[in-house]
């Protein structure tokens, strides 16, 4: 451990790690965070790869996130996961599905690969090809098979479902085929962010408000149904849940949660780092325009733990809301964590502020707002 | 069931088994092919660390007697038998079986 000047302990490195192993994908989706940064950078080779994890493995880190771009379109995928194990750590694994076939199953029965996996997401976004299709073009088919193949292997298979403008009226039907025809435990539920493609798309991708709404209402009952075998740690399922402590709380009387009323939200820089697929280190891979220093030429450790905007990072969890000019007024406040950093950062410019799509004032129509409409805060 | 370790019992640690030294007071060792995670204080790790080489119950406890002088050498048989015991029985450590 190691402790700043506000005694704020720190691990001395992260457990976890997200890596995009390449920034190349066979899908084009209509709201990739990724987009931009796939044309805009070279993948690193094998080797470069493999000595970044024997770094991993020094520093004790215990699990990697492998992800992209579409993690199996490297041709040697096999290879970079058994580095991973020859340097003791699980993995998980993000990808869209399409790639999975008979020989991938054969591949991951070789050593420790299915041992160490700790779970491996398909992306599925909408119940049929005319809906899915529309966020990711020419591919249910392939995706739901994969998805197939890894079930009825047993895999520790997990979807995410990603809602957004083509699919939010789906979710039932999605549910359907998850829970019952596929036969899912569960699955997983955010929504499109205003980043790379998504910026990109003239019609608009993201949920409007009242869209979110109706998202939240339909979620909250499928869970009912499914007795919660929906999750979410963010968007629109996460939104009712906390809209709805927060009715309980008021009820009683209670103005505030404890801990609230700070930019708390996200300990993710408490415990993970991410890299891109040409080496930068960033925070998280969604906020990818923070860049911290590259693997190829930057101590990976020192940059955990003393780099600058890690640090302002850390270090937003001081700060009030009632210094945060939209929040100032807010009746909430004292309920609220300000949301995610790297919304926050996409609609405001400034990480150290709060991000209006986490905004409980603005959700319940209190305080117009449009993601079309960004704001930006340079009073506090 | 636990059963008896004898004094001079080779023991090694699980090579695959990683070792994060959080804080002063002891770290976590993590088993990656089961996802297990212990939390080990300080007089724990010291342990621990006696067995990354192959070594014997009876010879670690020469050690740890010398590096914490307070405690008897009773009480640190008795600690020290509980933790490999747990140790042995979760597959953190191994007995080393002779060819």
């Amino acid at each position: 451990m190691i402790e700043n000047e506000n005694g704020v302990k720190l691990m001395s490195t992260p457990r976890s790690v997200d890596i995009a192993v390449t920034g190349k994908c066979n899908l084009s989706c209509a709201y990739c965070f990724y987009a931009d940064e796939m044309t805009s950078r070279t993948d690193l080779t094998t080797r470069q790869w493999l000595d970044f994890f024997a770094v991993l493995g020094k520093a004790g880190v215990m699990n990697v996130t492998l992800t992209g771009g579409e993690a199996f379109s490297r041709s040697d995928f096999f290879d970079l996961v058994d580095g991973v194990i020859a340097n003791r750590m699980r993995y998980n694994i993000l990808s869209n599905g399409t790639l999975i076939n008979e020989r991938t199953m054969e591949e991951f029965e070789v050593g420790k690969r299915r041992l160490r996996l700790e779970s491996l997401q398909i992306s599925i976004d909408g119940s049929s090809a005319e809906v899915h299709d529309l966020s990711r073009p020419n591919s249910f088919g392939r995706a739901i098979r994969g998805l197939q193949l890894l079930k009825s292997a047993g895999f520790p298979v997990t979807v995410r479902v990603t809602i957004n403008r083509f699919n939010y009226h789906d979710l039932e039907n999605t549910a359907r085929l998850l829970l019952e025809e596929v036969g899912l435990d569960g699955f997983s539920t955010n929504e499109a962010y205003p980043c790379g493609a998504t910026n990109r798309y003239e019609e608009g991708i993201m949920l409007s408000v009242p869209m979110r709404r109706a998202v939240m209402e339909m979620l909250t009952r499928l869970n009912e149904k499914y007795q919660n075998r929906i999750s979410a740690t963010a968007g629109p399922l996460a939104l009712a849940r906390e809209e709805c402590a927060i009715h309980e709380a008021r009820a009683k009387g209670q103005m505030e949660f404890p801990g609230r009323g700070y930019l708390t939200a996200c300990g993710g820089v408490f415990d993970k780092l991410a890299v891109l697929h040409d080496g930068t280190i960033v925070p998280c891979h969604v906020i990818s325009g923070l860049r911290l220093g590259n693997i190829l030429k930057d101590d990976f450790i020192e940059v955990w733990q003393t780099h600058p905007l890690m640090k302002a990072m850390r270090d937003r969890r001081n700060i009030p809301l009632t210094v945060i000019e939209p929040c100032k007024a807010c009746d909430y406040k004292g309920f609220c964590t300000g949301g995610c950093p790297g919304g926050a950062l996409f609609l405001t410019e400034d990480f150290n502020q709060r991000n209006p799509m986490d905004c409980y004032r603005i959700l319940i129509g209190e305080e117009g707002y449009s993601p079309d409409t960004r704001e930006k805060s340079d009073d506090r | 069931m636990s059963e008896t370790i004898a004094k001079d019992q080779p023991l090694l640690c699980n090579p695959d088994v990683v070792l994060r030294e959080e804080d002063e007071d002891g770290g976590l060792l993590f088993n990656p092919d089961n996802n297990a995670v212990k939390i080990v204080n300080s007089t724990g790790l010291f342990i621990w660390k006696q067995f990354q080489s192959i070594n014997t119950p009876e010879s670690a406890a020469v050690e740890v007697l010398k590096n914490f002088e307070d405690a008897t050498q009773e009480v640190i048989q008795t600690d020290l038998e509980e933790f490999l015991q747990d140790m042995l029985l979760t597959g953190f450590i191994s007995k080393v079986i002779n060819e």
